[in-house]
């Protein structure tokens, strides 16, 4: 444990000295999320604290440490909707890898990394994401704990002015020590994004390489329209074990994306999705019957990052309809990891 | 017991977090009101321009930054976000001039 942290002080040591090298000093940076959840699924209701550090060390221009850990409780009635109220922790790293960015189109990481598999996974994180509840499909291709453990190279293939092209591809070894689980898998994702007109489009694709190799595929779709402040989000994905999609809209009640009045804090959320069942396995962590759901949340933006949202559900399935109902409070953190840093 | 404790003391984390972030954030909220509200003057700004096309897809601009910090965060959102080389630049010029 102490040559951990030894190795931990050795690499921090070596960011501030690199760093100071280089014409733009910087700093190790901690930032994160700390939430509290509460929601009412069928009448059972469940309570869950979150902290979500990210710790990011540059190390020098080409090399960059990024971590992100996640500890969280779920507390719930002992039987449900009856019995007393307990609790558990849990603790998991996300992600904690090494990158080299070589040159203006290739990245390469190595260690515990987020399976980029469509955009969830990856670009929402509980400060982003606009509903508390994941969509159905969000564990198809994302297996078994949505990180990855192997390498991976990504970056920008071709940028132009009007289009950008991005490519990940990635190899993941099976680990089962507690924590820091993956599954065997490899894939990849392509996305071609226009900057001009907010819109992005892309296709993932996996080989999950245990529990009997099966072939994954999903496409996703971004649009905000520079000039109104709407978001719209969706994703479809297909697995042996089913397939689904989810389509969302957002919109802060504003005329322009830059107007600032109490008003425009205002977001309201609406999500519609359909998730269809095939021959899914435990590890597959999909519903038993065909589900289709629609979500409506309000979510307001309070000075300083914290952001407080709402939202109710209503789930229908031949396992039995349940209303859902949730409700967040969020806080965004960030600040530096080593003296100095506000300078 | 123990996890009500851990409940309470998450709450309580929280809480202080939001009052000790909040009172130089104060501060810093009026540059960087004022740094926006130029930087709406220079609509033709590109580094504004590319932060609301890529960062703005997903979050609003952080309350401040220091100019040591936005290497490092810049450089995360680059691999995150696959940022290309050029607009990392502009960014990093636009968050820290």
């Amino acid at each position: 444990m102490n040559r951990f942290f030894q190795l931990g002080f050795l690499i921090i040591g070596m960011a501030s000295g690199l760093s100071a090298q280089s014409e733009a000093p910087s700093v190790p940076i901690l930032s994160g999320a700390v939430a509290f959840q509460g929601t009412t699924t069928g009448g059972a209701s469940s309570f869950t604290p979150i902290i979500v550090p990210v710790f990011v060390a540059p190390l020098g221009d080409h090399w960059l440490i990024e971590s992100r850990a996640e500890v969280q409780g779920f507390i719930a009635r002992d039987n449900g909707t009856t019995g007393p109220y307990s609790g558990h922790f849990f603790a998991a790293f996300d992600y904690l890898q090494l990158d080299y960015i070589a040159n203006p189109h290739l990245t390469i990481t190595v260690g515990r990394f987020l399976t980029p598999f469509n955009i969830y996974n990856e670009r929402f994180p509980l400060w982003v994401a606009n509903l508390v509840d994941t969509p159905i499909v969000y564990t198809i291709g994302t297996r078994t704990s949505a990180s990855s453990n192997g390498g991976m190279v990504r970056g920008v293939a071709i940028a132009q002015p009007k289009w950008n092209l991005t490519y990940t591809a990635y190899a993941s070894t099976s680990v089962t020590t507690e924590n820091l689980q993956s599954g065997r898998a490899a894939g990849g994702r392509v996305g071609l994004f226009l900057p001009q007109a907010g819109m992005e489009v892309g296709a993932s694709y996996q080989r999950f390489l245990q529990n009997g190799n099966s072939n994954i595929a999903g496409t996703y779709f971004a649009w905000q329209p520079p000039q109104i402040p709407l978001d719209v989000r969706a994703e479809y994905a297909h697995s042996p074990g089913g397939q689904g999609y989810w389509l969302e809209g957002a919109y802060h009640l504003a005329r322009t994306r830059d107007e600032e009045t109490w008003l425009s804090r205002l977001q309201v959320v609406g999500r519609i999705q359909q998730y269809f069942k095939g021959n899914p396995t435990p590890v597959d962590a999909l519903p038993l019957t065909n589900v289709n759901q629609f979500d409506f949340g309000l979510n307001y933006y309070l000075p300083h990052n914290v952001r407080v949202n709402g939202s109710y559900g209503r789930e229908f399935s031949s396992a039995g309809n349940a209303n859902i109902w949730n409700f967040e409070i969020v806080y965004r953190f960030l600040f530096p990891a080593w003296p100095g840093g506000h300078q | 017991m123990k996890t009500l404790l851990l409940t309470l003391l998450l709450i309580l984390l929280l809480g202080y977090s939001l009052k000790v972030f909040a009172a130089p954030q104060t501060a810093n909220q009026a540059q960087k009101t004022s740094k926006t509200a130029a930087n709406n003057n220079a609509a033709s700004d590109p580094g504004e321009q590319k932060f609301k096309q890529n960062c703005g897809r997903c979050h609003n601009p952080p309350d401040s930054l220091s100019p040591r910090e936005v290497k490092a965060v810049v450089q995360h959102m680059r691999v995150r976000a696959m940022l290309s080389a050029e607009d990392e630049q502009l960014i990093r010029k636009y968050l820290a001039p």
